[in-house]
């Protein structure tokens, strides 16, 4: 069977300087992969370029053997959660919608269906009893949930999140981390960009290590060295795995 | 006054030009373009002068689709200027805006020096001249003001997630550039029908302020669109009854005032964003702090006491906090609320509601123990 994701001489460009050099990838389904590398490294660019939000220089990406055109419905995004105004004029329950607006189709504009599903998917993250709330008045880590929500309606089968752990208190660390594991069991693969070097091998399957080349990709067991790490961040890491 | 052909045209234009200017102006200011609609405006100019040029009509439609085409244009140079070179957005507007400006003021005094008697006029649309309005152009801005809400309408939901997060559109994969483009056209489509009457260097108040004001009374973006359509139309209306009515003001900078009015009332009286709120808010709250206090410093003083409901001295209260003035106000208020009660003449005790209340406040200022 294909790998559920697979890189081929990725390479994405700014104005001549190459944020990402040459990256080749395979992830295999129901796997939780982590995707790590100091500031600059490209974390974000990368998975980026493989939903084509960034023009890719070279390369191609394949998602269970076809590019992304064939396999659109099976990709779904947690974009960071900075990266919008929160102060919006719009609910909670309408957020969790928009992960539909492309299944819904043209003029038409989401009915019941949709609103029950997406109530389902806050139930999942335990946002349902702030629906009707205005999204301004949520907290950093109900801002993540919500978003998460928006990605779990598209019932996806391969899930991109950018940082979804950044900032969030120990509470919502664990209803993500626990979400994530669900995604899992249920065959989805999850590929997240991550900052804690501490959690990666209590929380991933497998990990890419990341600055601007791949330095290495696989197992957390395999690849997750002192040696691995240090290629990664320089001389400057602190805390290495044990 | 509305039998008056000229001020019934001149009303019914500036409230369909309100309308149509409210709805575009909602994804502007929620887009943060709310200064391409300053630039689209003024680039309008050179479109004018050069259809009338070219054309030598100073029909309204000939002139609107010039300055529409103008106004395309300078938008497409200002994202191409901010994608290709180093100018950063906000330059390249700025840039594009004095350029277009400047080019339509030149060709516009080149025309006024033609031996041509029908050139007087076309600087009308610097500020715009509602009374140049006849129906035929109130039937062409009603045309096009709901071609644009039909699109509104259709790409609704499209429109409000380009709005909030493109990115994830696109993730989504919908024809996100091509969205843009519409609803930029569409803008683009708002203000040009609203030159004849407000003119090209007040236009984009009418994109900016209705939308500005509406989003003061709510957190819904459909409701804050009708909003501000409302107050568009309103502003249109009586700015329109202001000027006619013998003050021999200008339409388009009194309807301008008029949404400015608005914008300021809006910020002053609106619920949870207002001004006038907030301060009531920020009161009570400080009124509330005051009254904890006060319940704290009873307790303190009665736990010297067996009994926590021994009665204090309101001098002994007053010397507690030196500043905050005399406390029979806040202890009358924590009587009403039961939480305190009168002994005698200037003597208080808590209640044991209030000192249910007083030990909890007590415990979360101290961050816990149980004295």
């Amino acid at each position: 069977m294909a790998a559920a994701v697979e890189v081929q001489d990725l390479t994405v460009a700014y104005r001549d300087q190459p944020v990402l050099w040459d990256i080749d990838l395979k992830v295999q389904g129901g796997v939780l992969m982590a995707i790590v590398g100091p500031n600059g490294a490209g974390k974000t660019t990368l998975i980026k370029a493989m939903l084509g939000l960034v023009p890719q220089a070279a390369g191609r990406v394949l998602f269970f053997g076809r590019p992304l055109g064939r396999r659109r419905h099976m990709v779904g995004y947690v974009p960071q959660r900075g990266s919008v105004d929160w102060d919006f004029p719009t609910s909670v329950l309408d957020v969790a919608m928009m992960g539909l607006y492309g299944k819904v189709g043209w003029v038409r504009r989401p009915g019941k269906t949709e609103r029950a599903q997406a109530m389902k998917a806050l139930a999942q993250v335990g946002m349902d009893a702030f629906s009707g709330r205005q999204i301004s008045q949520l907290s950093g880590g109900q801002r993540q949930r919500v978003f998460l929500a928006r990605a779990l309606v598209q019932d996806a089968d391969i899930y991109f999140m950018d940082e979804p752990l950044q900032g969030v208190d120990a509470v919502t660390e664990r209803a993500i981390i626990d979400l994530l594991r669900s995604l899992r069991e249920r065959g989805k693969t999850v590929i997240v960009v991550h900052h804690d070097l501490q959690t990666v091998s209590t929380y991933f399957d497998a990990v890419t290590l990341l600055n601007v080349r791949r330095i290495a990709s696989g197992l957390v067991k395999d690849v997750f060295t002192d040696k691995n790490l240090r290629l990664t961040y320089g001389g400057r890491v602190a805390v290495l795995a044990s | 006054m509305l039998t008056d052909y000229t001020l019934r045209t001149v009303a019914l234009g500036a409230a369909l030009l309100g309308i149509v200017s409210g709805a575009l102006g909602t994804f502007a200011v929620l887009r943060r373009q709310s200064l391409l609609g300053d630039a689209v405006s003024h680039a309008a100019l050179p479109g004018i002068a050069l259809a009338f040029l070219l054309t030598g009509s100073k029909a309204p439609i000939i002139l609107i689709a010039g300055a529409a085409v103008a106004g395309w244009a300078a938008t497409w140079l200002i994202m191409a200027t901010s994608w290709s070179t180093r100018i950063k957005y906000d330059s390249a507007l700025g840039l594009v805006l004095s350029v277009f400006f400047g080019v339509g003021l030149l060709i516009l005094t080149a025309i006024q020096k033609m031996p041509d008697a029908q050139q007087a006029g076309l600087d009308t649309y610097l500020f715009g001249q509602a009374a140049s309005l006849v129906q035929r152009d109130v039937l062409t801005m009603a045309i096009l003001g709901a071609l644009a809400l039909a699109a509104i309408a259709i790409l609704w939901k499209e429109f409000k997630i380009l709005s909030f997060d493109p990115e994830f559109a696109r993730s989504l994969q919908l024809p996100v550039r091509r969205l843009d483009a519409a609803l930029t056209m569409l803008l683009v489509l708002a203000i040009v029908i609203g030159l004849q009457m407000v003119g090209v260097v007040l236009m984009s108040a009418m994109l900016i302020a209705p939308a500005a004001a509406a989003r003061q009374w709510t957190d819904r973006l459909g409701i804050m669109m009708v909003i501000s359509m409302g107050a568009g139309a309103l502003a249109g209306v009586a700015g329109a009854l202001i000027s006619a009515s013998g003050s021999h003001l200008p339409t388009g900078p009194t309807i301008v005032l008029c949404i400015s009015a608005l914008v300021l009332l809006s910020m002053a009286l609106a619920p949870n964003r207002g001004l006038a709120w907030r301060m009531v808010n920020r009161y009570r709250k400080s009124m509330q702090l005051g009254r904890e206090a006060l319940l704290v410093d009873l307790y303190i003083l009665a736990l010297k006491h067996a009994e926590r409901t021994h009665a204090h001295d309101e001098t002994a209260l007053a010397l507690m906090r030196p500043g905050a003035g005399s406390p029979r106000g806040r202890l009358r208020k924590l009587q009403e609320i039961g939480l305190a009660e009168r002994a005698h003449g200037r003597l208080w005790r808590l209640t044991d509601d209030g000192v249910k209340e007083a030990r909890r406040l007590y415990r979360v200022r101290k961050g816990g123990g149980d004295p």
